[in-house]
C-alpha cells in the first residue's frame, strides 16, 4: 500500500520517535562520557573533581577580590558555574549534533531528535557529577536543606527542554553553514561576563539592573540556582524561560519542517 | 508484504565547495542587493544524482544493482534505506529495512568488540534483552575471542572487518540493502562470511545488491538494475540486463 506522509508527519515523527528511541540517546550520551574517561584512573570522578578545583581557586580570587562573605559567595559561585556549565555545553555542543554523528545517519536512518537528545544526556550526566562537588560546599558551609530544594528539578527540566528545542536550531543551523559553531562559542564566552555567574546581581548600580533582567541567560540561571540556595525563583524568571522555550520550539518546529529532508545532504 | 516503489524518482544534492558552506557568501550576498533577489534564483550548485526513476520491487525481489562508478548506485541504495529523501517524485518503502552499506561505519573506534555489538544493536532498534540473545552467537562468529573486551582501534584491518561483518549480518530485516561486499579477512573467514550471506539472502524478502563484479550478481539475483548518471538504463530479468550491460561496455 501506498503511503505518502506528508512532510509535516514526517517533521513530527522525528520528534516522537527521536523520544521514543531514549535507548539510542542514552547509551550514545553514556558512552560519550565513558570512552572520554577511558584509561583514566579516576573516570568520570574527572569531572567533579575539576569543578571542585574551579569552584575554589575561583571561590577565593574572586571572593577577596570582591570582598565578598566566602559564606555566601562560595554557595553562589558554585551553583552559578554548576548551571552555566550545563547550559552553556549544551548550547557550544549543540552546534557539531548531526556532524559528530555523520558516519552514523549516513549508514542508517536516525532521527535529528535522537542526536540533539544525545547531547542532553552527556551533559545532564556532567550535571550530575558536578552536584556532587556542590553538595561538597553544602557540607563544609553547613547550609541547610529544604523542601525548597526540589525545585531544582522542573528548573533543570526548563533549562534541558530549551536546550533541545535550542540544540535543534543550532544543530541545523550549523551544518548548513558552518562559521555559525564559532560564532556560538564566542557569544556563549561573552555572555558568561554579562551574566550574574561569577558576580551577584545586587552588586549592580541599579540604572544598570536591565543587564540581569534583560539577559535570558539569568532567568535560566535562577530558576535552578536560587532552589540550589534555598530560595525561591521569582515568578517572572519562570514566566520568561517557559516563553523562551516555547518561543525555540515553535521556531525548531518550523525550521525542521521546512528542512528536514536536506539536512543529510548538507552534512 | 514488503514492497518498495519509485515514482518519478529524482534526486540532487547541493555540492558544497570548501565556500559554499559558510556564511560569508550568504552575507556578502545580502550585502551586494542579494536580498532584492528571491532566494530561489541563486540556488547552490547541484549535481544530479539520479533522473526520473520509476521502478517496483516486490516481495522475492534479488536485485543487483550495477553502474560504473558515479552511476548513481549508492544514492540508491541509500534511499532505498530511508537515509536520503528524493528531491522530486516519491518513494514507497513498507516493510523493515536494514542496509550494509559500509561495514566499517557506525562501529566506535574507542569502543570495545562487545561495546560496538550493543551499540550497533542498539541502533538497529533491539533492547537490551535482545542483543544478549544475540551477542554470544556474533562472539562466537568472529572467533575474535578475548580481543572482543579491546577497544577496535587497536584491531587490525582483519579483525575490525570480522567484527563489523558478523555484527552487520545479524539482522534478518524483511528488505536487505548492501553494497559491494568484497572478501572480508582470510580465505576462511570469507567462506564463512559467504555462507553468512547466502542465509541473509534467504531469509530477507527484497535484496539489493550492489556489485561491480558480475559473478556476483549473477549467481545471487533474478532482476538487475543499471544505472547510468543516474538514469536508469534497464530494470528486468538479470540475463538480459547483464547482457545488454556487457554489450554497452565492449
Amino acid at each position: 500500500m501506498k503511503t505518502a506522509l506528508t512532510q509535516f508527519a514526517k517533521t513530527r515523527d522525528d520528534i516522537t520517535q527521536g523520544l521514543l528511541q531514549w535507548r539510542i540517546w542514552l547509551l550514545l550520551g553514556w558512552q560519550d562520557i565513558k570512552i572520554r574517561y577511558r584509561r583514566s584512573y579516576l573516570g568520570p570522578l574527572w569531572i567533579t573533581i575539576s569543578m571542585i578545583i574551579s569552584i575554589y581557586s575561583m571561590g577565593f580570587l574572586y571572593g577577596h577580590l570582591f570582598g565578598m562573605n566566602m559564606h555566601e559567595y562560595l554557595p553562589h559561585l558554585s551553583a552559578g558555574l554548576l548551571v552555566w556549565t550545563l547550559i552553556a555545553n549544551m548550547i557550544i555542543e549543540s552546534t557539531a549534533a548531526f556532524t559528530e554523528s555523520y558516519h552514523y545517519l549516513k549508514q542508517i536512518k536516525l532521527r535529528y531528535t535522537t542526536l540533539v537528545l544525545r547531547i542532553i544526556t552527556r551533559n545532564t550526566i556532567i550535571f550530575l557529577h558536578n552536584f556532587l562537588a556542590f553538595v561538597l560546599v553544602i557540607i563544609t558551609m553547613h547550609l541547610p536543606v529544604r523542601w525548597t530544594d526540589l525545585l531544582i528539578l522542573p528548573g533543570v527540566l526548563i533549562i534541558m527542554l530549551t536546550s533541545w528545542a535550542f540544540g535543534m536550531i543550532l544543530a541545523i543551523s550549523s551544518t548548513r553553514f558552518r562559521d555559525f559553531s564559532p560564532i556560538v562559542t564566542s557569544l556563549v564566552q561573552v555572555c558568561f561576563f554579562i551574566t550574574p555567574v561569577i558576580w551577584m546581581s545586587r552588586s549592580l548600580p541599579p540604572r544598570y539592573s536591565f543587564i540581569t533582567e534583560w539577559n535570558p541567560f539569568s532567568h535560566f540561571l535562577s530558576i535552578v540556582r536560587e532552589p540550589m540556595l534555598g530560595r525561591l525563583p521569582t515568578a517572572i524568571d519562570y514566566f520568561i524561560t517557559i516563553g523562551i522555550a516555547a518561543f525555540f520550539f515553535i521556531l525548531m518546529l518550523w525550521l525542521l519542517n521546512r528542512v528536514r529532508h536536506q539536512i543529510i545532504y548538507w552534512i | 508484504m514488503p514492497v518498495i516503489t519509485l515514482d518519478n524518482v529524482s534526486l540532487e544534492f547541493p555540492l558544497f565547495g570548501a565556500s559554499a558552506l559558510s556564511l560569508k557568501k550568504q552575507l556578502l550576498r545580502l550585502t551586494t542587493g542579494g536580498l532584492i533577489k528571491k532566494s530561489r534564483d541563486h540556488k547552490v550548485a547541484t549535481v544530479r544524482a539520479l533522473h526520473q526513476i520509476n521502478l517496483t520491487l516486490q516481495q522475492g525481489d534479488r536485485v543487483g544493482l550495477i553502474g560504473h562508478n558515479g552511476a548513481g548506485k549508492s544514492t540508491l541504495l541509500r534511499l532505498f534505506s530511508r537515509i536520503y529523501e528524493p528531491t522530486q517524485g516519491n518513494i514507497y518503502i513498507q516493510g523493515e529495512v536494514s542496509a550494509l552499506l559500509d561495514v566499517m561505519l557506525g562501529m566506535h573506534p574507542d569502543a570495545t568488540g562487545y561495546e560496538n555489538i550493543y551499540l550497533r544493536g542498539i541502533l538497529q532498534g533491539l533492547t537490551r534483552r535482545g542483543i544478549k540473545a544475540k551477542a554470544q552467537s556474533i562472539a562466537e562468529f568472529t572467533e575474535l575471542g578475548d580481543y572482543l573486551a579491546v577497544p577496535v582501534r587497536m584491531y587490525s584491518n582483519g579483525m575490525a572487518l570480522r567484527l563489523a561483518f558478523a555484527i552487520a549480518t545479524t539482522l534478518s530485516p524483511e528488505i536487505l540493502v548492501l553494497d559491494e561486499v568484497v572478501g572480508v579477512g582470510d580465505a576462511a573467514f570469507i567462506k564463512k562470511a559467504e555462507q553468512r550471506f547466502e542465509e541473509l539472502m534467504l531469509q530477507a524478502k527484497i535484496v539489493i545488491l550492489a556489485s561491480h563484479d558480475l559473478s556476483i550478481i549473477r549467481k545471487n539475483c533474478n532482476k538487475v538494475i543499471w544505472l547510468e548518471a543516474g538514469e536508469l538504463q534497464f530494470f528486468g530479468s538479470c540475463e538480459e540486463g547483464i547482457e545488454r550491460y556487457e554489450k554497452n561496455n565492449n
